[in-house]
C-alpha cells in the first residue's frame, strides 16, 4: 500500500482498532435488539450477489440490440431499467447518457460517492477516494489515460457531476468487432468501466 | 458546508489508479459498517443530518486519514449518539469487553427487519415534477457566490461561474435546509452545463464541459 498517495485505500489506524469499534458497534445494537444479524447479512448479500455491474451490462447490451429500448433508456432511465426488473435506492432518478463518436461521458461525485448501485453495485475504491473527486472534473483526459484511455483532441469530454438526486449511467458505444454478437455475449464486453465512463468496451476482453 | 469534503479542482492527492482501488471494500467488517449504517437509515435509529451531511463535520485531517467506511463508522456512531439510540460510552465499554474476550451478545434475529431493508433497498421513489421553473433550457444562469456553514449540495468550484441550463430534471427539498428539517423549500432542479474554461480558465487539456445538477437556490439569471 502507498503511504504517501494511499489516502482513502488504506488507514492508517490499525485495523484491528477500527475493525473492534465496528464489531462493538454492531454488538451494542444487537444487544438492545435493534439491528438484527441476518439483517446486516441480508443487506451485504444483496449487493455481493445480486446487484452490480453485471446489471448495468445487461441495460447496456439491450439498448445495443434494441433501438426502441435504447430510445426509451434515454429518455427515461429508471423507467427503462425496471422493464429488466432493475431499480431502487440511488437509481430513483437514473439518467442515461449515450457516448457517440464526437462525445464521451464520465461520471464523476465530487462532494461524496453518488453512484448507481442498482446498476453498477457498491462504487470501486478509486471512485470515492480524493484523487478521482479532485480531478476528474478538473482534468479529465490526465485521468483517463491512467486508466489507459486516450480519446482524440475533437471528442468533447462531459463529465457529469451528480451533486443532486440523479444518477447517471453512462451508454458506451457498440464496438467495432461486436455486429454478430447476441445480447448475452455483448453483455461481457460492458465492464463496470465502460459504465463510469473511464473505459471503452473492447472486443476480446475483459 | 465549505469542508474537506468538497473536493472538486484540488491538487495534490496523486494519483487515481492505485492499488487495493478495485474492490469497494476489502474487510468484513467495512461491508457491516455499510449495512449497519442502511439499517440504521430504514430503522430510524440515527438523527438528523444523515449520513452525508454528518461526514462533511469530520475533522478535516480525520477525514483524509480515516478510510472510507471508517468515516461511515464516524457517522453512524455521531448519528446514534445524537440521537440517543447509544449512550457516550457504551462503544468504548463494549470494545473493552470484547477484547477481554468477555461474552458476545445473544445472537440478535430479525427476518422482518431483513425484509423490510431489501423492500427499502428495492423502492424507487421518482423526483417530484418541477412547477413553474424560473430558468429555462438554454438559458444561461450564474451560480450564486455563497459560504454556506451548513450541508450543501452547490460544490466551491462552480460558485460564480455562468453555465447554460440544459434541462429540468423535477423537484426535490433543498438539501442545505432539509437535512435539518421537515419543512424546506421544494425546488426544482437544473442540469447546468458549464464549460472548462469557465471553471478553470484555459488550461493543457482541449476544453471539456463539466455538467451538475443544481437546486434553484444556487442560481441567479447571467447577464
Amino acid at each position: 500500500m502507498s503511504t504517501e498517495h494511499g489516502h482513502d485505500h488504506h488507514h492508517p489506524r490499525p485495523d484491528s482498532q477500527v475493525a473492534l469499534r465496528a464489531r462493538a458497534l454492531e454488538a451494542l445494537l444487537a444487544e438492545k435488539g435493534l439491528v438484527a444479524a441476518d439483517a446486516i447479512d441480508a443487506v451485504v448479500d444483496l449487493y455481493e450477489r445480486d446487484v452490480g455491474p453485471q446489471n448495468g451490462a445487461k441495460v447496456v447490451a439491450r439498448a445495443w440490440t434494441d433501438p426502441a429500448f435504447r430510445g426509451r433508456l434515454l429518455a427515461d432511465g429508471a423507467k427503462a431499467i425496471a422493464e429488466l426488473g432493475l431499480g431502487g435506492v440511488e437509481a430513483d432518478n437514473l439518467v442515461a447518457v449515450a457516448n457517440t463518436p464526437t462525445v464521451h461521458n464520465v461520471v464523476v461525485c465530487t462532494l461524496c460517492s453518488c453512484y448507481p448501485w442498482p446498476v453498477l453495485g457498491l462504487p470501486p475504491t478509486w471512485y470515492k477516494s480524493p484523487p478521482y473527486r479532485a480531478r476528474m472534473v478538473a482534468e479529465p483526459r490526465a485521468v483517463l489515460r491512467e486508466f489507459g484511455l486516450e480519446l482524440p483532441d475533437e471528442v468533447e469530454i462531459r463529465v457529469w457531476d451528480s451533486s443532486a438526486e440523479v444518477r447517471y449511467l453512462v451508454v458506451p458505444m457498440r464496438p467495432a468487432g461486436a455486429e454478430g454478437l447476441a445480447e448475452e455475449a455483448l453483455r461481457v464486453l460492458v465492464t463496470r468501466d465502460c459504465m463510469i465512463g473511464t473505459a471503452v468496451p473492447q472486443v476480446g476482453s475483459p | 458546508m465549505d469542508g474537506i469534503h468538497d473536493l472538486g479542482g484540488m491538487h495534490g492527492f496523486g494519483a487515481v489508479v492505485a492499488p487495493g482501488g478495485e474492490a469497494p471494500y476489502h474487510e468484513r467488517w467495512e461491508a457491516r459498517v455499510f449495512a449497519l449504517h442502511l439499517l440504521a437509515g430504514v430503522e430510524r435509529l440515527g438523527a438528523r443530518p444523515g449520513g452525508r451531511a454528518t461526514r462533511e463535520e469530520m475533522d478535516p485531517v480525520d477525514y483524509l486519514a480515516a478510510s472510507y467506511f471508517e468515516r461511515w463508522l464516524w457517522s453512524l456512531e455521531q448519528g446514534l449518539l445524537r440521537k440517543g439510540t447509544i449512550a457516550a460510552g457504551e462503544v468504548e465499554r463494549m470494545m473493552e469487553r470484547l477484547a477481554a474476550g468477555g461474552p458476545e451478545p445473544p445472537p440478535h434475529r430479525d427476518p422482518e427487519q431483513a425484509a423490510r431493508a431489501v423492500e427499502w433497498l428495492r423502492e424507487v421513489v421518482p423526483m417530484q415534477p418541477a412547477t413553474r421553473p424560473r430558468f429555462k433550457p438554454g438559458q444561461a444562469a450564474r451560480v450564486r457566490r455563497m459560504r454556506p456553514a451548513g450541508h450543501t449540495r452547490c460544490p466551491r468550484y462552480v460558485r460564480g461561474a455562468v453555465g447554460v441550463v440544459e434541462g429540468v430534471r423535477g423537484a426535490a427539498e433543498l438539501p442545505d435546509l432539509a437535512v435539518y428539517s421537515r419543512d424546506a423549500p421544494v425546488e426544482p432542479i437544473y442540469a447546468v452545463a458549464f464549460r472548462s474554461d469557465a471553471l478553470w480558465g484555459r488550461g493543457e487539456e482541449p476544453p471539456w464541459t463539466v455538467a451538475l445538477d443544481l437546486w434553484e437556490s444556487y442560481l441567479e439569471e447571467a447577464e
